[in-house]
């Protein structure tokens, strides 16, 4: 075998991916003094957000359910002429704006997918194999930020008789409008934010609609007396009202506001509030209310008409939408690299591995809130470490030591996450952030 | 000086409200010169124009995109009407909002109170350059206002009940002629007192990567020397003297001495990106 050609980087950092916390990594190595290239699998930035390419799973409705403040770059504030709550557009454009302003888009390969990579001198330099159309170039670096997405790999459960049904059935991550469920009998499967968004649509569009939910859920309104609900929320943070008592404050607004959800047909909630990932939808409820949206329990098994549900009835349907979330997969890197553990990674601060310095994951978060000001501090966390490591390599190193013993630790504050795979990477963020800063504390080179 | 800041939940709490219209004045090479953008902030009582009559088509000439923000309530930017409730946070706000609109990270050239903007701006931002022309102290002004109190009571005390602090022509200028300091005291218009008061609060930065640049005059009636000397020395640099000119140093006779002091430090920053910590 001829010997591979490689592109000697030098003290580069290799980013992959171009979504958000792959521009925000981007941004800040560069902004570090570190050179850094990245590589997105699309011809265009933006990841998930760049609605229409393959490597998205936004709908043509989509809108964030954060509003603004936590959800922009904390240095690349969104445009006061955005709304609260930004439709998925805005929020391409928005990220294009970014880039540009710092120059990432020059940075960037695109149409150029990330195949290979492997450790080389003894976990001193990266080796990234990227495939551009049928070409493979192999690069080396001197680190290795992950930001390619938990986003993008559908997970459907295993059920009986699914093979049976005769009917169409689709996993949101290909759902883009509902044209799909126009005039039909649909059935959607899950209760995350997506879950309720697809079976709001569905309510208005489809003849008829089942919703399937393993337990019952707080839906949260995206307004509380005329502010968004998570600036609602932030208040009672900023005057650091404990948690038992913004639990209270929360659940006694939704009792006013909403009331019983079992008076809507609803599960009532099998836990606390805080304890499952945050539900902002304010026309579920509605359109339940209207009976336009059948509630229903979980699904037990499939036949060739439909579904019959855990507590014996049945529903005929045309379509069923999976909207069960994602599996975390990194199809280049082998799994010990990255701690992993039964059926997902261990990561100290959720981004750095006990194996190596210079392999860092961002992005590997699901915040109570927006994300993005979380991806720009991860960014300068990383950036913090990859100088560090060039310039005062004991400093970046005591820091990274730590990584065995506080890989998996959590950011809940104080709460317990219900026990499921959805919160494996489920932060608190006024927690997490603070976490972020301690370690950014910990690398400052400036005074 | 304190530690990065992450955590700012009164800001995701409560964020500024958005203006509806923002005065930017501009002068843009025709060509692409490679110079980094200029964005200028002006300070109390003054706006955008106070930096259009003469260093943004100046700096232009120069080769340097430049441009010039009228903050909340001031000059051609809406907000008058909520004026008296407006914050400094608000002036961040609208400042961060320009740079967003600017195609590449700017060098922010704040005078006065703005230069305590553009410090807290600093804060949050990754600038290319920061430029302090007579600026306002991060440390508290209380020894500012002490000093117009023994010169000019009234004003002083004025400022405290929450009247506009005076901008009279001697106040501002040393070596212009009576008629155009007359016409340029007269632009000026009112602040809000809220932000007055705040110039009274010691205030906190983190570590700033940028170079920065400080610039004062001996002769200054609002900002004492030894404010502008603390400020410097904070960034671990040394302020360069305008001797003879009065505290408007971008209006006052000698503004192109000053400007071209600007522009020498503006056209010889590294590249952004590639800076090393200082």
């Amino acid at each position: 075998m001829a010997e591979r050609k490689v592109v000697d980087r030098g003290g580069a950092w290799c980013v992959v991916g171009s979504g958000p916390h792959g521009l925000s990594a981007l941004k800040a190595l560069l902004q570090h003094g570190i050179e850094a290239d990245g590589f997105e699998r699309a011809a265009d930035l933006g990841g998930n957000w760049n609605f229409g390419a393959p490597t998205s799973r936004v709908y043509e409705s989509t809108h964030l359910i954060s509003s603004k403040p936590f959800t922009q770059f904390p240095d690349f504030p969104m445009p006061d002429s955005y709304p609260d709550y930004p439709s998925h557009r805005q929020v391409k454009e928005y990220f294009d704006r970014y880039a540009d302003h710092f120059g990432l888009r020059d940075r960037i390969t695109f149409g150029a997918e990330v195949v290979g990579a492997e450790p080389v001198d003894d976990g001193a330099a990266w080796l990234v194999t990227v495939r551009t159309g049928r070409r493979s170039t192999t690069y080396r670096y001197a680190g290795l930020v992950v930001a390619n997405g938990h986003n993008w790999n559908p997970k459907i459960p295993a059920y009986d008789g699914l093979a049976d049904f005769a009917g169409t059935v689709l996993h949101s991550a290909d759902y883009k409008g509902p044209d799909v469920l126009r005039g039909r009998r649909v059935l959607v499967v899950g209760a995350g934010n997506t879950g309720c968004d697809v079976a709001v649509e569905s309510a208005q569009n489809a003849a008829r609609t089942w919703h399937s939910t393993r337990r019952g859920y707080y839906y949260n309104p995206k307004f509380l007396m005329g502010k968004p609900s998570d600036q609602m929320a932030d208040s009672l943070l900023a005057l650091r009202v404990p948690l038992a008592l913004r639990r209270a404050l929360f659940s006694t607004s939704l009792k006013i506001t909403v009331g019983d959800f079992a008076k809507y047909g609803l599960k009532r909630p099998d836990h606390r509030f805080f304890e499952t990932h945050p539900i902002v939808n304010q026309q579920l409820v509605y359109y339940v209310g209207q009976g336009d949206i059948a509630p229903v329990d979980d699904v037990a098994r499939f036949d060739a008409d439909g579904a019959v549900f855990a507590d014996g009835s049945r529903a005929d349907v045309d379509v069923v939408v999976f909207c069960t979330g994602y599996l975390v997969t990194f199809p280049f890197l082998e799994q010990e690299w990255l701690n992993w553990q039964g059926d997902h990674p261990r990561l100290f601060l959720q981004m750095f591995t006990p194996a190596f310095d210079n392999l860092v994951v961002s992005g590997l978060i699901q915040p109570d809130s927006g994300q993005w000001t979380l991806a720009h501090w991860q960014g300068v966390l990383l950036a913090r470490v990859a100088e560090s490591l060039r310039s005062d390599p004991v400093r970046a190193r005591g820091f990274l030591s730590r990584a065995p013993q506080e890989a998996g630790r959590r950011f809940s504050a104080g709460t317990h996450y219900k026990d499921s795979t959805r919160h494996y990477y489920e932060v608190a963020h006024q927690d997490y952030l603070a976490a972020l800063q301690d370690a950014i504390h910990e690398l400052e080179q400036v005074r | 000086m304190r530690g990065t800041k992450a955590l700012r939940p009164w800001d995701w709490a409560f964020p500024p409200k958005p203006v509806t219209h923002r005065e930017v004045l501009s002068a843009v090479p025709s060509e692409p010169t490679g110079r980094p953008p200029l964005l200028m902030v002006h300070g109390l009582a003054h706006a955008a124009w106070c930096f259009g009559e003469n260093w943004v088509p100046a700096a232009a000439e120069a080769g340097f995109p430049s441009y010039a923000v009228s903050l909340r309530g001031h000059g051609g930017s809406a907000g008058a009407r909520h004026l008296r409730r407006t914050l400094s946070r608000d002036y961040v706000h609208d400042v961060l909002q320009t740079i967003t609109e600017l195609p590449e990270p700017p060098v922010l050239v704040g005078h006065s109170h703005g230069a305590l903007i553009a410090q807290l701006v600093a804060d949050r931002y990754p600038l290319r350059g920061l430029v302090l022309l007579a600026p306002a102290p991060l440390h508290s002004a209380v020894g500012d206002l002490l000093a117009i109190a023994k010169d000019r009571p009234a004003d002083a005390l004025g400022a405290v009940v929450g009247r506009t602090l005076s901008m009279e022509p001697e106040i501002l200028f040393e070596g212009l002629d009576p008629q155009t300091a007359r016409r340029y005291a007269d632009r000026t218009g009112p602040e809000s007192p809220l932000v007055q008061w705040e110039l009274l609060l010691r205030r906190t930065r983190g570590p700033v990567r940028c170079p920065v640049l400080v610039v004062g005059t001996p002769q200054d009636r609002l900002v004492r020397a030894v404010d502008v000397e603390r400020t410097a020395a904070d960034f671990g640099v040394e302020p360069i003297w305008f001797p003879g000119m009065g505290h408007d140093l971008m209006l006052d006779r000698g503004w192109e001495d000053v400007l071209a002091t600007v522009l020498d430090f503006a056209g010889h920053l590294p590249a952004w990106g590639t800076g090393v910590p200082r």
